[in-house]
């Protein structure tokens, strides 16, 4: 597991580098003008991926420029535009940390972090079009009524990521807390963690009887999975029970309840645009080639989506891995597991309350 | 074995929150910036003028929906307006502009009314506008760093005689640099991104443009 964590890893810089060489070679091929060298050192890795963005993104301009008269440069600024969403998703934001602990303290797998990524990531996109479509092109507003617009629909993001780490934390809490006294219960004696006594702890369960008839609502800390039948039951918060946990099926990814479960998520981590997108669009609008810029933003996100799915499948191995070494031991194994998936919801409940209360900016806003 | 896993697991979180926390650590807006240090006649330091040129795509977005006569034109009183919303934002972040005087802080005043424009040029929006002294100073060695703590705008000298000095006594030497020139910052940069959250909420200070003059 530890293996295939870096190479996933390896490939993704190797990825990167590629995909840098081939930008640099785009400029001359294209005649777009050279951006100026980025101000920053030009080692280290966080320096180096923040040099890279800031080039891509100044070049974004003068491609989009191009294209008025010369229709190749738009393959440049496509091309500029899924680096830029690789690089720039990179850099810290675009909800990887969110995504990435709502997967771990959800049993979830790393297709469905995958699923999360990319549709949050559309999601933002989508935002970023609709914003300047309806405030530039619709109601011709300013910049600062853009600006406006955005920080609204910023608290609400945040909020709905704070909410959704408040209800991991309640669901994850009572798991914990059950855990803890099967735990205190039954000293562990080495048998196999499928066999978890708190199975019949009634603590543990969460018989919420409304799901017969939105059930959907149910199911967004579900923390396993079962097959479609056991979801028509009641919810069963099997809250110790993890060696249950298995792979997707696939009607679970694409069922009803499968995707609305991380419904929060998405809405809460892609309700946000991005402001490089916005940027970029109306700079666009500005050259009277909104298409390119529309083109532009959704190749951004497809980049953005790939790194942060990237982080995201990294977390959910970190998850295994631990899971694999907790394995062996099955009770405090198991309470350490339930542990993670506690700390993981309140990172979340304070990125959400951080967030909203201004002590963590997530990007600003052009506000100036 | 049951320490090395929770240590596994802290560090992980760990990592998330530092990584959110840095969260600000790409640059939006490209300043690239000229400055002028005002002298008094009796050689004290009375302020900082600043001209600080955006980026294209900036500029775009700034001037989104502004009404003009012209289109594509932007007069100075058309931008009148847009110019008093960048001032008072920037009030919030100190004008980004950092001075100390003989190695103490020096206290910079908001730039008053009519002393600060936008002009638009060949697509691109250039704020001019002077911080004065809240009390004008004479120092040795009179210092001053631009940089945005959250690097969300990113701040270049201009090729072209970036700093200036306006009435300086006789004998005073001017020395800049760019946060390119600054010795070898780039481990540093990986490290504080990494590992110091506490370092995050000054992560920008590693891009300050460093202005010095030194005076008999």
């Amino acid at each position: 597991m530890r293996g295939r964590v870096f190479v996933v890893g390896g490939l993704t810089l190797v990825g990167m580098l590629l995909v840098a060489g081939i930008l640099d070679g785009a400029y001359a091929q294209f005649g777009a003008p050279r951006p100026p060298a980025a101000q920053v050192p030009d080692t280290g890795i966080a320096g180096w991926i923040i040099a890279k963005q800031a080039e891509f993104y100044r070049a974004m301009s003068g491609t989009i420029r191009a294209a008025k008269t010369d229709g190749s440069a738009v393959w440049t600024l496509l091309g500029l535009s899924f680096a830029y969403g690789i690089f720039h998703a990179a850099g810290p934001g675009h909800g990887k940390a969110v995504i990435s602990s709502y997967l771990v303290a959800n049993e979830e797998t790393w297709r469905r972090g995958i699923a999360l990524s990319f549709t949050s990531a559309i999601l933002q996109a989508i935002t970023a079009v609709v914003v300047v479509g309806i405030a530039a092109i619709l109601l011709g507003a300013t910049a600062s009524t853009m600006n406006t617009g955005v920080k609204w629909i910023e608290i609400i993001s945040y909020a709905l990521i704070a909410l959704l780490g408040a209800r991991l934390l309640w669901v994850k809490g009572r798991g914990f807390v059950a855990a803890l006294r099967s735990q205190r219960s039954t000293p562990a004696t080495g048998t196999p963690a499928v066999a978890a006594p708190a199975h019949h702890d009634h603590a543990a369960h969460d018989h919420s009887h409304h799901g017969h008839a939105h059930h959907s609502h149910a199911h967004d800390e579900k923390p396993h999975v079962h097959g479609p039948g056991c979801e028509h039951d009641h919810d069963h918060e099997h809250a110790s029970a993890w060696g249950h946990a298995h792979g997707p099926e696939p009607q679970e990814l694409a069922g009803p309840g499968g995707w609305r479960r991380g419904l929060t998520a998405i809405v809460a981590v892609g309700l946000r645009p991005c402001s490089g997108a916005i940027l970029v669009l109306v700079f666009a609008l500005a050259q009277g080639l909104f298409w390119a810029g529309v083109a532009a933003t959704f190749v951004m996100a497809l980049g953005t989506a790939i790194t942060v799915a990237i982080i995201a499948t990294l977390a959910v191995g970190a998850k295994s891995l631990a899971r694999k070494i907790a394995g062996g031991r099955s009770g405090y194994g198991m309470l350490a597991m339930r542990g993670v998936e506690v700390l993981a919801s309140v990172v979340v409940l304070v990125f959400g309350v951080a967030l909203l209360a201004g002590y963590m900016v997530s990007e600003r806003m052009v506000g100036f | 074995m049951m320490q090395k896993l929770l240590g596994l697991i802290g560090g992980a979180l760990a990592g998330l929150l530092v990584a959110g926390t840095a969260a600000s650590a790409h640059p939006h807006v490209f300043v690239t910036m000229k400055s002028e240090v005002v002298y008094a006649p009796d050689g004290s330091v009375t302020g900082i003028r600043h001209a600080w040129s955006f980026d294209d795509m900036f500029s775009s977005y700034s001037t989104q929906g502004l009404e003009s006569k012209e289109k594509g034109v932007f007069t100075r009183e058309e931008l009148a307006p847009l110019a008093e919303v960048n001032v008072t934002s920037l009030k919030e972040y100190d004008f980004f502009t950092y001075a100390k005087a003989d190695g103490k802080k020096v206290d910079l005043a908001d730039p008053a009314g009519g002393a600060y424009w936008l002009e638009y040029k060949d697509s691109v929006l250039t704020l001019n506008f002077t911080l004065p002294l809240k009390k004008p100073v004479k120092a040795k060695d009179f210092s001053f760093e631009i940089y945005d703590p959250s690097y969300f705008v990113d701040f270049g000298l201009a090729e072209k005689e970036p700093v200036t000095l306006a009435h300086a006594p006789t004998g005073c030497t001017l020395s800049f640099k760019g946060p390119k020139d600054t010795a070898a910052p780039s481990a540093k940069l990986g490290e504080s991104f990494f590992n110091n959250p506490a370092n995050a909420d000054n992560w920008g200070a590693q891009f300050a443009n460093k202005i010095a003059v030194k005076c008999p």
